[in-house]
């Protein structure tokens, strides 16, 4: 079978820190977030939801969920999104030619465009690590190691196991792309 | 980034001051400069960690706002104007000024204010070496806000820390039944030591509680949730003791064992009874009463008999309780009902929290600074440790884990043995001796790793009778920060990145900060500059070997044995374990060797048991209020204090300061979210951005600390604190500053 490299983020031990924008700013030097961390609870940035002191706040990191069937591949025109062997979904900044189709493609509205060089840009798993043999920057320097990366494919990864043990779920199944990206919601709490 | 044969990697660890984390870090090098930096490996796997600070390090290396050279002033103070001038003319100019002030004032004049030194212990320990020497004085920094907790720990363990008595074991990965997370925030703060730690804690099916005013992301992870009121912490730590001893659930035992509990206190002058108040021979000994043969006991290293814990006796005409009496006495006077009204938390979860407490099989208490910087908060950790105690919470023995290491401090400390070293001087002291030259002048100051102007209480008492009283003042400095625009002379040091330093952190390894590439300008690191300067007062062959030897002997301890800067290099070490089997008590050093419920020491303070005492400021009664807000400051995980405040790509992500407030106490001023609104109160007022959030309660509002003044519209956090001694702090350690106890009122802003 295939690999399907994929990324579980487990909404438990994710306390929205935000190393992971910084650690992929730094690694792919670039200005833009291809993984932003979204706050689940008020409006604004880091707030509850609720009355104190009965409240609640989550975080909901969204980056590109390297699709098995990934839409922004039909989209692009001249072939600079491929679907790599390992199923990273790699955008390819040289060939890109700014079109900006991917960018409304994406249902999950994770491909950002960089208004300097006019050019589409994306996670792409840190392609240039995996080809080492190391992991996303990004789950390294997961301050709450909340992130489990590795492939889907393999029943016998870690990804694949905490997939199969814990309660997971993936965003806009109702599009069909298949994303490789899992999120284990939070845990209930045991109030006293 | 490909395997270049060009790159070299080296590790080092960043000594960023979040107090404990202290991350490896592995940086990559290209021709003399980083060009990456990424966490480094641990002996344990788990223990790999960065955050996004430590990431961001090389913004702060390789800024371009760093300072070059050093730097004189030309420009009134604070203007911010400088020149450029040599080390040479730089170190003449220090010769020049300390031989002026030495002469007219004594060297004790010339005080050393060292910041927070982070994990690093060479930079500050050079510093006290030169004031060893040089019998000048050493002003310690405990007291901008880390001293209340010490002095909290002092008075109950006899201990600086409580920290291997309440969370030891925690630290050695034995989970809990229970985990009361109270006053602090590691999510944000101490995220990789601390909080990591809750969350494996909790996945392993601990519960885990936070108490704080603020709904924190550690808040956020917890099962239960108590917000309280800032400066109510020993009034809900009564509430829960009454509980705990209503129901008898109190542990007798630990408390005979461990606890000045049983001892007998003279109800006339709730002195502690000794053996020569009803005539035995040992005259000092404390007292206990024996329920069994109803007479009293002279204390023993073992006590047999019925000891009783309650009760009141009377010896010889004099009338007696024990200490664990009056301490249910107190306790008794706090009902759920009115810990509800001073603490602002429900009858009913107060009720709920202490039975749980009570009754798990094993809690453990993690907590910090952060509710200890109010004006009685010495007092709230020693309810807190109060609550821990009774309830057999409090570990007495080292029994498995990493033997902590033992820094060889003593040549710091005092250079020349035999010698006087030098005079030391709380921080919050340092005001009037340098204002009223109380308790002796201070004419010079020499500022390292400290933003004082930004993180010290009351700007401008700073600004208009602090600085004006000083004749010298010296900044080493990475950057222009708002403090040191007012100093005479700027210093350029190196970031953590160009000096090399130990560090005993994070538990359990030691490590190595290892200069990765030479000082960048004409900066040098902290040692070298004092080394330098050393050797121009005379000092010299006490630095020789500089940033190594200094190294070298700070590890010159047996504890360290076989550890060295070759070995460190190599990456963490992990400490010694204990053997297998062994197990030592960890000891009090309290005047009666034991857990003290009671202080007699604080007798005439009324503070002899963990009383509640009304905040200074916080109000607690809004409505009677001229400044009805409670203002807090909690921390950002943008920064560490005020390092990082003016890194671009952490600015990104948290663009500029923001008061939270409750919606509901904004609607009554008319606020809306994003609005801007002055806070302010007698001293002074600061305006920013409101940022509507129920993350706090009404009648509390936070604003992060570390922000630089010159990011605010007008003033800044501590433009607002006040700069007030507590004199039993200062009589047990050194006074606090309290910049969690603080009223203030808020309005729109006036359009300018």
């Amino acid at each position: 079978m295939n690999i399907q490299l994929g990324l579980v983020i487990d909404q438990e031990r994710c306390i929205g820190c935000e190393a992971c924008t910084v650690a992929c700013r730094i690694e792919n030097n670039t200005s833009l977030l291809w993984i932003k961390v979204e706050t689940l609870g008020g409006e604004e940035k880091d707030t509850p939801n609720g009355k104190h002191p009965n409240l609640s706040l989550n975080f909901l990191p969204h980056l590109c969920n390297h699709c098995e069937r990934p839409p922004c591949i039909d989209s692009c025109s001249i072939d600079a999104l491929v679907k790599l062997e390992n199923g990273i979904v790699m955008l390819n900044q040289e060939e890109c030619t700014g079109c900006k189709a991917c960018l409304s493609s994406c249902p999950y509205g994770v491909i950002e465009f960089n208004e300097e060089t006019n050019i589409a840009e994306k996670c792409n798993f840190c392609s240039h690590r995996i080809n080492e043999n190391l992991e996303p920057f990004c789950v390294i320097c997961c301050e709450g190691q909340a992130m489990v990366f590795g492939d889907l494919n393999n029943p016998n990864s870690k990804i694949s196991q905490m997939i199969a043990e814990r309660e997971v779920f993936q965003l806009k199944l109702e599009e069909k792309t298949k994303p490789s990206v899992y999120y284990c919601p939070p845990k209930p709490k045991y109030n006293l | 980034m490909q395997n270049n044969p060009f790159i070299m990697k080296y590790r080092t660890c960043c000594p960023a001051h979040c107090g404990i984390d202290a991350c490896g870090i592995l940086a990559h090098i290209k021709e003399d400069k980083i060009i990456k930096l990424e966490p480094a490996e641990f002996p344990d796997p788990i223990d790999r960690r960065i955050c996004l600070r430590g990431l961001s390090s090389l913004d702060i290396t390789y800024h371009p706002d760093r300072i070059k050279y050093p730097l004189k002033r030309v420009g009134e103070r604070g203007e911010g104007k400088f020149i450029r001038i040599s080390w040479d003319e730089a170190y003449n100019l220090i010769i020049e000024n300390f031989k002026k002030i030495s002469e007219k004032y004594g060297w004790r004049a010339i005080g050393w204010v060292l910041g927070g030194p982070g994990a690093g212990t060479t930079k500050f320990g050079a510093y006290l070496r030169l004031a060893s020497l040089t019998q000048s004085t050493r002003v310690s920094a405990w007291g901008y806000g880390d001293a209340g907790l010490p002095c909290g720990s002092r008075i109950i363990l006899g201990h600086q820390f409580p920290y291997i008595h309440l969370q030891g074991k925690f630290w050695q990965r034995e989970w809990p039944e229970l985990l009361i997370v109270w006053g602090t925030n590691p999510g944000e703060s101490m995220p990789l030591q601390n909080m990591r730690k809750i969350m494996d804690a909790k996945e392993q099916g601990t519960q885990v509680i936070v108490i704080d005013p603020r709904f924190t992301i550690t808040a956020s992870k917890a099962d239960q949730y108590i917000g309280l009121r800032p400066a109510t912490d020993s009034a809900l730590a009564l509430g829960i003791m009454n509980i705990i001893f209503k129901n008898n659930l109190h542990n007798k035992n630990y408390i005979l064992e461990h606890t000045n509990g049983p001892y007998l206190v003279r109800t006339d002058d709730g002195k502690l009874l000794r053996g020569k108040d009803i005539g035995e021979k040992k005259v000092e000994a404390y007292i206990l009463w024996d329920g069994a043969s109803n007479s009293h006991k002279v204390v023993r290293r073992k006590n047999s008999g019925d000891i009783c814990l309650t009760g009141t006796y009377k010896i010889n005409g004099i009338e007696v309780k024990p200490v664990l009496q009056l301490l249910m006495d107190l306790a008794s006077e706090y009902t759920p009902e009115k810990t509800a009204e001073i603490t602002g938390v429900s009858p009913d979860l107060i009720i709920k929290l202490a039975k749980r407490i009570a009754t798990a099989k094993d809690v453990t208490f993690l907590t910090h600074m952060g509710f200890t910087r109010t004006y009685h908060g010495d007092i709230s950790l020693r309810g807190l440790i109060s609550v821990a105690v009774i309830t057999g919470n409090v570990t007495t023995s080292f029994s498995s884990g990493y033997l902590p290491a033992t820094l060889n401090w003593e040549p710091f400390l005092n250079a020349r043995p035999g010698e006087p070293s030098y005079h030391r001087l709380g921080i919050l002291k340092l005001y009037d001796a340098v204002i009223k030259g109380d308790p002796f002048p201070i004419k010079a100051i020499w500022f390292a790793f400290i933003n004082f102007l930004n993180q010290c209480v009351n700007t401008n008492k700073i600004i208009d009778e602090f600085f004006p009283n000083l004749e010298f003042i010296v900044q080493t400095e990475l950057f222009l920060t708002p403090s040191a625009k007012y100093a005479d002379l700027i210093l350029p040091v190196c970031s953590f990145l160009e000096f090399s330093d130990f560090l005993s952190f994070p538990y359990p390894y030691l490590q190595l900060q290892r200069k990765v590439i030479e000082p960048l300008y004409e900066s040098k690191s902290d040692v070298t500059i004092v080394s330098e300067l050393a050797d121009r007062l005379g000092y010299g062959e006490y630095f020789k070997g500089g940033e190594e030897s200094m190294i070298d002997m700070i590890m010159d301890n047996p504890t360290l044995e076989g550890v060295n800067r070759k070995v460190l290099e190599q990456g963490a070490v992990k400490l010694k374990p204990l053997p297998e089997g062994g197990s030592f008590p960890l000891g009090f050093n309290t005047p009666s060797g034991k857990i003290e419920l009671y202080a007699e020491q604080l007798i005439e303070d009324g503070q002899a048991l963990p009383v509640y005492l009304p905040p200074l400021e916080a109000p607690i009664t809004p409505e009677k209020r001229k400044y009805p807000l409670s203002f807090i400051q909690g921390h950002s995980r943008f920064r560490t204090h005020s390092s990082f405040a003016n890194v671009q790509s952490l600015l990104d992500l948290n663009p500029e300061p923001l008061v939270e407030i409750n919606p509901k106490d904004a609607k009554s001023r008319s606020i809306l979210n994003n609005d801007y609104v002055t806070v302010y109160n007698d001293r002074a007022k600061t305006t920013l951005k409101a940022r509507l959030t129920e993350s706090v309660p009404s009648g509390v509002i936070n604003i992060t600390e570390g922000w630089w003044i010159d990011q605010f519209k007008e003033g800044s956090v501590n433009h607002l604190t006040h700069d007030i001694v507590n004199p039993v702090q200062e009589k047990v350690y050194e006074p606090n500053m309290h910049m969690n106890d603080v009223a203030v009122e808020l309005k729109k802003a006036e359009a300018k």
